[in-house]
């Protein structure tokens, strides 16, 4: 059901890092296009630059050179606070560690991104709720993140990713801190807001399993994208 | 810049931080509450030794005392000096006052007995004790009016007997009047305390004359002339305005109050660097939570804005809990200097309480800045790498 126009456009992207004075090609000329609605496994070997990819579509770190377009805006060109109201507006993020506020609950933690948004109360809590329950946390609103397992701190990760409908959703190894099962879970998440809401999910993973879920899959070797065997499916 | 339901969400991030970190706020809001309590109170102090010592410009009262003497146990003139008094240019009113205190040194529970000549006085003060409690003075001669403030610390109604002193007296009620020499002092008929006073000679001897003038510019030029007039007598005496009197008399706690509002002051640094400490260390440890409020999309200005928020929180829940301890324990206390004989009363202030909860409020902000600045800049991904 997904349209064919791209979401992510990227052009001999370069990113380095300088380290003691030495410069580090942490990604080298990645020629990139992700298709709106596609769901994308990254995969390759720790270090290669998976994470910092992820990050340069995010918004969240920016490129040494190259071009880089995501959802029709040019990164290089935003300012600071005009990319920090994109990313609000576009991106939804998924950690591997969750990333829950800890001092808040499940409920406070998914409405918290919501406060960027000119949206009366009422429909702060309609949105919250819905995204609550799509995850399956409807019974646990109240509780802190210490008080969930690491499959429900993911699934309520998960609710305040999608909670404000973005265009784009991230996620860096989602599964890669927990057990099997609730690994399955998570995955099971993904591909239903995938293949029901079309929506489009970039996802970074080491595990070829996992990367099943995906529509497509692109290999990074240190810093470089491997032609083949990129799989289409 | 901020939206209305931004700056709604991040007041509630702050104050959930806050509340449901108990331990290390409530540590950082107890450092606060002392130290603004420290200042206030001090504060509240040097209101009333300033009040009570510094020249109103309509100043009219001046002290006479023996010269050279500085207690009420030594200050002994004769109580004919009135009627000389009485006679200077731009005199308006002589009243010999005999003082027999329990303590001569400063004190915080002193009482002072004034004998003062029973008709003059009842006449003066009739707006200041209802008129049953005055007919009752005039009637016993053992009988006393009672200023509020001693009152209320001896916790003296009319019909009680107290002694203090050496002196047994009858409570016929008590006075309400704004002067504070007036609100600590016992007042009893002057032959009756010179009678019970076994120090010294007794009839015809007072302690010092309270003089009212006319002209408040001419305190002076009254006061050279009363001291010249007998100052080839025997019992000499030296005349000052009141609140110089009080001034002189207080000498050593007003110098301990300025030692004190050091103190005061170096509380408010304290404030100071406790709340940058516990901000810098508090932001420091959250550097991951920063990066990821910035990858929800919170900019620069909502990130300073929380630790803004969280400084104010501190600041302000710390000052109003010390200014309103320090505003109470001033109010119920009714503290009151004594020293020689003068009473300098330390008065509950609103107005004082209001400053050190601004300034609590002030310095947390102040202690804010530099982490909300470093946290307005922080880069997203060294947060995540921290
Ligand atoms: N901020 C940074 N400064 C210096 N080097 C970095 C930084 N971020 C990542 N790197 C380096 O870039 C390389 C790729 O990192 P990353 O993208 O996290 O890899 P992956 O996610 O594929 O494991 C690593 O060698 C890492 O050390
Ligand atoms: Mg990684």
């Amino acid at each position: 059901m997904h349209t064919t126009d791209a979401i992510i456009t990227c052009a001999a992207l370069e990113k380095h890092y300088t380290r003691g004075g030495e410069t580090v090609r942490v990604l080298e000329s990645i020629d990139l296009s992700l298709d709106r609605g596609a769901f994308v496994a990254l995969m390759g070997p720790s270090g290669s630059g998976k994470t910092t990819l992820l990050n340069l579509f995010a918004g969240i770190d920016r490129h040494t050179a190259g071009s880089l377009t995501v959802d029709g805006h040019d990164i290089a060109h935003l300012s600071r606070a005009a990319l920090a109201a994109w990313r609000a507006a576009c991106v939804g993020y998924i950690f591997q560690l969750y990333h829950l506020v800890p001092v808040l609950t499940a409920y406070e933690n998914v409405e918290l991104p919501l406060y960027l948004q000119p949206l009366s109360r009422r429909e702060r809590h309609r949105r919250v709720s819905e995204a609550l329950d799509s995850v399956g946390i409807a019974d646990r609103y109240a509780h802190y993140p210490r008080q969930l397992s690491g499959g429900q701190e993911q699934r309520v990760a998960i609710a305040r990713a999608i909670v404000t409908q973005p265009a784009l959703l991230l996620a860096d190894e989602p599964t890669g801190d927990l057990d099997r099962v609730a690994a399955a879970g998570v995955m099971d998440l993904l591909a239903h807001l995938h293949r029901d809401r079309g929506q489009t999910i970039v996802m970074v993973t080491h595990d070829p399993a996992t990367a099943h879920h995906a529509q497509r899959t692109v290999f990074l070797e240190k810093g470089r994208l491997l032609e083949t065997p990129e799989v289409r499916r | 810049m901020i939206s209305r339901a931004a700056l709604m969400g991040l007041v509630t991030l702050a104050w959930h931080g806050l509340v449901r970190r108990p331990t290390r706020s409530g540590l950082v809001v107890a450092g606060v509450t002392v130290a603004v309590f420290l200042f206030c109170t001090v504060d509240a102090m040097r209101t009333g030794v300033e009040r009570a010592t510094s020249r109103a410009s309509q100043e009219t009262a001046l002290i006479v005392y023996r010269q050279n003497r500085f207690c009420p146990f030594t200050s002994a003139l004769p109580q004919y000096y009135e009627n000389a008094i009485r006679k200077i240019p731009g005199v308006v009113s002589v009243t010999p006052v005999k003082i027999v205190v329990s303590n001569c040194r400063a004190s915080l529970d002193v009482v002072t007995f004034r004998g003062v000549p029973s008709e003059a006085f009842a006449k003066d003060h009739a707006t200041h004790a209802s008129s049953d409690a005055m007919a009752n003075w005039l009637k016993r001669g053992d009988s006393a009016l009672i200023g509020r403030e001693l009152a209320d610390r001896r916790r003296l109604k009319a019909g009680d007997r107290f002694t203090a002193a050496g002196v047994d007296a009858y409570v016929a009620g008590i006075m309400e009047s704004d002067a504070p020499q007036d609100q600590s002092s016992a007042f009893v008929h002057l032959p009756f305390l010179q009678e019970q006073s076994k120090r010294g000679s007794t009839g015809g001897i007072v302690t010092q004359f309270d003089v009212r003038i006319s002209d408040p510019t001419k305190l002076d030029e009254v006061a050279l002339a009363i001291d010249a007039q007998f100052a080839t007598d025997q019992t000499p005496t030296t005349t000052r305005a009141e609140t110089a009197h009080v001034a002189r008399a207080a000498t050593d706690v007003i110098a301990l109050i300025g030692f004190a509002r050091l103190l005061g002051f170096a509380a408010l640094a304290a404030v100071f660097a406790l709340v940058a400490n516990a901000i810098v260390l508090s932001m420091r440890s959250r550097q991951r939570e920063v990066s990821v409020l910035q990858t929800l999309g919170f900019g620069g200005a909502h990130l300073a804005t929380l630790v803004m928020v969280e400084a104010m929180l501190l600041g302000s829940v710390g000052g109003i809990l010390g200014a309103g301890a320090s505003y109470a324990t001033v109010a119920l206390a009714r503290t009151a200097f004594t020293m020689e004989g003068v009473a300098i009363a330390v008065p509950p202030s609103i107005a004082i309480a209001t400053l050190g909860l601004v300034i609590a409020i002030t310095l947390s902000l102040a202690a804010g800045v530099v982490p909300a600045l470093i946290a307005a800049r922080q880069s997203i991904v060294a947060g995540f790498r921290s």
